[in-house]
C-alpha cells in the first residue's frame, strides 16, 4: 500500500519538478583568492567554500597569511558569516589585517586552553554554520581527526584552514598547499612558491611563483653602516616550529 | 423579558486530582494518598484499587497499601500550582480566570478563529495538559458557571447536570432532594418566585447567572512578569542523567510561556532540591535572549554534566526573569538552503541565531573570555594600536583607518631580544635588513618607546620578520616584534 507522501514523491519524482532544496553545491564557484595564477590552477577558480584545506610550510613568515589574506578579506566583506580563528599562535595584527581588507567584525578568535578543546572548538564552529571560514594551527592532528573535520566542514558549509608542517605525508584534506620559500633577491615585492599537491577534482601542480602586492623586498639601507661593534655571540636562537612563546594575552574584563 | 448575557464562549478546567497531582506529576504506579488531619482527603487510581477510600485514617491506607506513598494537604502549593496553569492557559486566550480551589475558566470566543474552532482549542489543551502531568476534566458552554457546572458533572448536557454538581449550599440540595428535583432542568421548571421564598436570593441569582439571564463578571488574571515551574519526586534522584527528561518538560513549560507572549530570555535558573540537603542551584547565561528550546535544552545538559556533589535530588524547579520581546525575522522561502545572490551574500536569516548559538556553547563548556575579537587602535606604538575586545562588551570599533608603512600579521606578545652574530642579528640564519629604518617614539604619557623599526629577511628560511632596534637600550639592543606571515 502506497501512503500519500509515496504518492506525493512520486509525482514530483516524474514531472521533473525542481526543487530548491535539492540545489547541487559540487558547482558552486569558489572565493577568488586575489591572485588570478592561483585561481587558474585551482578548480573551482579560487579557493574552496567548504572542506578542509592544508598549507604545508616550515617557517612562520613566508607569506602564508597573506596568501590567505584577500580571501578573508572578501569573506569578511560579502557575508554576514564569522571568520573564527582558533589558537592562533601570535597575535594577528589589527593594522596589517586593517590594511588587507578583513573587516574586523566579522573576526573572532577561540584560545581553547588544551588540543581537545582546540578540536572540539573546531568542530562546533565546523557544524554550526554560522561561519565562512575557520582557521587553526594545530599543533597535533591523526588522519582520523582531520577526515572528521572534512566531514563535518562539508556538511556545515564551512571552509577549514589549517597550517600544518610539511613532515605530513598525507591526509583526508580536500585540498593541500606546499608552500616554499623564495630566495631571489632581485625583484621589490615579495613572494611565495606554491605548489597544489592535492585537490578534489583537480591534478597536482607543478611549482608556481605568487607574488604579493607590497614592497617588502625592497632593500633600503646599507646594512653595513648601520653597525655598531658588539661582541660576537655564538649561541643561535632559532626561530622554528613549534615555538615556545608566552601564550597569547588572556582577556582582562 | 429576559436579557441573555451570554457573548462568550467558556472552557472550563477542573482538575479534580490536583491535590495530588502537584506532588506527582512524574507519572507513577505507586499508590499516592493525600492527607488532611492524618484522613485520606485524595487518592490517585491505584490507591483505590487497592481498596482506600476517602476518608479512611492513614493507619488503615498504610495497611491496605504497603507501598503507600503519601503527602501532607498542601493548598498554597495548589494555589499556586493552579496559578501556573493559568499563566500556561493564557497562551490560549487573555481571558483566563482561576476559580478556587481547582478550577480554571478561560473565555475562548475571541480565539476560535486563530485555533480553528473549540474542538482543536480542547484537544490542545488536553495534549498539554498531559504533557504536563495533570489531568482535567474540561467543560464547554456559554457561561462560565455553565462550564463549570459542565466538568464537575461529566455530562455532555447542562440540563442533565446533577443538582449536586451545581454550586448550592449542601442543606439546600438536600431539601431539594427531598421535593424530587434532582437535576438542573427539574429546578429550572419550579418558578421562580417560589424558589426565591424558600431558598433566599442567592439560589436565583446563581441559576440566572449559571443561565446567562444575569451578567456574570469575572476577574481575569494578570499576565504575570516571570516564569516558574517545578517537578517533585516520589523517589529520590541519584543519577543526574536522570534530570535529563524533566528538565526537558520544565524547559518546554517556558518555551511556551515565552511563545506565547512573544518573549525571549537571557537567563535562566534551575533549582534542584533535597528535603535533607541544602538546595543547589544553576544558572544558564545567554549571550543573546532568545526564545530556542533546543539552545536551552544543550545548555543546560552541558551545565548537568559540570555538577559534582549531588547525591539525591527530589525536586527540580525552573524559574525565570527578565525578558525581551522576541525580535521577529520572517523565515526565507529557501531557509536552510543558503542561497547566495548575486553579490554572493548569503540569505540565510538564521545566521544571527547560528552565531549566538556557537558562542553560547563555547561559553557553557570552556568558560568565559575564551572567545574574543581584536581592534586597531589610533596610537602610533605598535603595542598600542590593537586592543582586544571581550565578547560581551560590545563597544564600537573605532573607525578603520589604513597604515601605509608595512605591518606585519602577526605581532609578537612580547618583543623579543635577538641575538647577534658578527655584529648582525641572527634569528635562524642572518636578517638581512630590507626595509627601514622606520622610527617610532614617544610616549611619555603612559609607555614610552624610542625605536628603529626594519624589515629583515632571514636568510636561512627567508621569512620576512619585523624586526627593531631599542634606542633607549645602552647596547642598542635588537628585537624582534613581527613576522610577515
Amino acid at each position: 500500500m502506497t501512503s500519500p507522501t509515496d504518492k506525493l514523491e512520486h509525482l514530483i519524482s516524474e514531472s521533473g519538478l525542481w526543487r530548491a532544496s535539492n540545489i547541487n553545491y559540487e558547482f558552486r564557484q569558489g572565493i577568488p583568492s586575489g591572485y588570478p595564477l592561483l585561481d587558474s590552477h585551482l578548480t573551482r577558480s579560487g579557493w574552496p567554500t567548504d572542506g578542509v584545506t592544508e598549507f604545508l610550510y616550515d617557517h612562520y613568515g613566508i607569506g602564508e597569511l597573506r596568501l590567505l589574506a584577500p580571501a578573508l578579506a572578501y569573506l569578511s566583506q560579502r557575508q554576514s558569516r564569522k571568520i573564527l580563528m582558533i589558537s592562533p599562535p601570535f597575535i594577528p595584527y589589527p593594522p596589517a589585517l586593517n590594511a588587507c581588507g578583513i573587516n574586523l567584525r566579522e573576526l573572532f578568535i577561540v584560545q581553547p586552553k588544551t588540543i581537545q578543546d582546540t578540536l572540539w572548538v573546531l568542530e562546533q564552529a565546523l557544524s554550526s554554520r554560522s561561519c565562512s571560514a575557520v582557521i587553526a594551527w594545530p599543533q597535533k592532528i591523526s588522519d582520523k581527526q582531520v577526515r572528521r573535520l572534512q566531514v563535518i566542514s562539508k556538511e556545515g558549509n564551512t571552509w577549514n584552514i589549517l597550517f600544518r608542517r610539511t613532515n605530513v605525508e598525507a591526509s583526508p584534506a580536500e585540498l593541500r598547499i606546499r608552500l616554499y620559500t623564495v630566495n631571489s633577491h632581485s625583484h621589490p615585492y615579495s613572494s611565495v612558491h606554491v605548489k597544489i599537491v592535492k585537490q578534489r577534482g583537480g591534478w597536482e601542480s607543478n611549482i608556481f611563483r605568487i607574488n604579493f602586492v607590497d614592497n617588502l623586498n625592497q632593500k633600503t639601507p646599507d646594512f653595513s653602516k648601520l653597525l655598531v661593534n658588539y661582541s660576537d655571540h655564538n649561541d643561535t636562537n632559532i626561530l622554528q616550529w613549534p615555538m615556545d612563546l608566552p601564550p597569547f594575552p588572556t582577556v582582562t574584563d | 423579558m429576559i436579557r441573555t448575557y451570554y457573548n462568550g464562549l467558556w472552557i472550563c478546567l477542573h482538575f479534580q486530582q490536583l491535590p495530588i497531582e502537584i506532588f506527582t506529576r512524574e507519572r507513577t504506579e505507586k499508590p499516592v494518598v493525600v492527607t488532611a488531619k492524618k484522613h485520606v482527603v485524595n487518592l490517585n487510581h491505584s490507591a483505590s484499587v487497592l481498596g482506600i477510600s476517602i476518608g479512611n485514617s492513614l493507619d488503615t491506607a498504610h495497611i491496605l497499601a504497603g507501598n503507600l506513598v503519601s503527602f501532607e494537604k498542601d493548598e498554597e502549593k495548589e494555589l499556586a500550582t493552579l496559578k501556573h496553569l493559568a499563566q500556561w492557559a493564557y497562551q490560549f486566550t487573555s481571558k483566563v480566570s482561576i476559580k478556587a480551589p481547582n478550577s480554571i475558566q478561560l473565555d475562548v470566543k475571541s480565539s476560535l478563529k486563530l485555533f480553528l474552532g473549540v474542538k482543536n482549542i480542547k484537544s490542545k489543551l488536553q495534549i498539554g495538559l498531559q504533557q504536563m502531568g495533570f489531568s482535567a476534566q474540561i467543560g464547554i458552554h456559554k457561561t462560565p458557571l455553565a462550564a463549570l457546572a459542565i466538568a464537575k458533572g461529566g455530562s455532555s448536557s447542562l440540563k442533565n447536570t446533577p443538582i449536586d454538581k451545581l454550586d448550592i449550599e449542601p442543606q439546600i440540595i438536600e431539601e431539594l432532594k427531598k421535593i424530587g428535583v434532582y437535576s438542573l432542568t427539574n429546578i429550572l421548571d419550579l418558578p421562580q418566585s417560589g424558589l426565591t421564598r424558600r431558598y433566599g436570593v442567592s439560589v436565583i441569582d446563581y441559576l440566572k447567572r449559571l443561565m446567562g439571564e444575569k451578567p456574570d463578571p469575572q476577574i481575569f488574571i494578570n499576565e504575570q512578569p516571570d516564569f516558574s515551574s517545578e517537578i517533585n519526586f516520589l523517589s529520590e534522584i541519584t543519577n543526574l542523567k536522570a534530570l535529563l527528561f524533566p528538565m526537558r518538560r520544565l524547559l518546554n513549560e517556558l518555551y511556551e510561556f515565552l511563545i506565547s507572549r512573544q518573549l525571549s530570555i537571557n537567563t535562566f535558573t534551575f533549582k534542584l532540591a533535597h528535603r535533607k540537603n541544602p538546595t543547589k542551584s544553576f544558572h544558564i547565561y545567554l549571550t543573546e535572549p532568545t526564545s530556542n528550546v533546543s539552545t536551552f535544552l544543550l545548555l543546560s545538559e552541558l551545565h548537568l554534566e559540570k555538577i559534582r556533589g549531588i547525591q539525591e535530588v527530589d525536586s527540580l524547579k525552573l524559574t525565570a526573569r527578565n525578558f525581551f520581546p522576541i525580535s521577529s525575522l520572517s523565515g526565507d522561502l529557501f531557509h536552510g538552503t543558503q542561497l547566495q545572490q548575486k553579490d554572493s551574500r548569503i540569505t540565510d536569516v538564521s545566521d544571527g541565531e547560528d552565531c549566538n548559538r556557537l558562542f553560547n556553547i563555547l561559553n557553557a563548556r570552556l568558560g568565559p573570555n575564551v572567545y574574543f575579537q581584536l581592534s586597531q587602535e589610533n596610537d602610533h606604538r605598535p603595542e598600542k594600536a590593537w586592543r582586544v575586545i571581550p565578547h560581551d562588551t560590545r563597544p564600537k570599533m573605532p573607525h578603520d583607518f589604513v597604515t601605509i608603512n608595512n605591518r606585519p600579521m602577526f605581532l609578537l606578545p612580547k618583543p623579543r631580544k635577538l641575538k647577534l652574530q658578527k655584529n648582525q642579528p641572527f634569528l635562524n640564519g642572518k636578517l638581512l635588513l630590507l626595509h627601514g629604518p622606520e622610527r617610532i617614539d614617544y610616549g611619555w604619557w603612559d609607555y614610552n618607546i624610542n625605536r628603529d623599526y626594519y624589515v629583515a629577511r632571514d636568510n636561512h628560511t627567508n621569512s620576512i620578520y619585523w624586526i627593531f632596534r631599542d634606542r633607549d637600550h645602552q647596547d642598542l639592543q635588537w628585537f624582534l616584534h613581527g613576522i610577515f606571515s
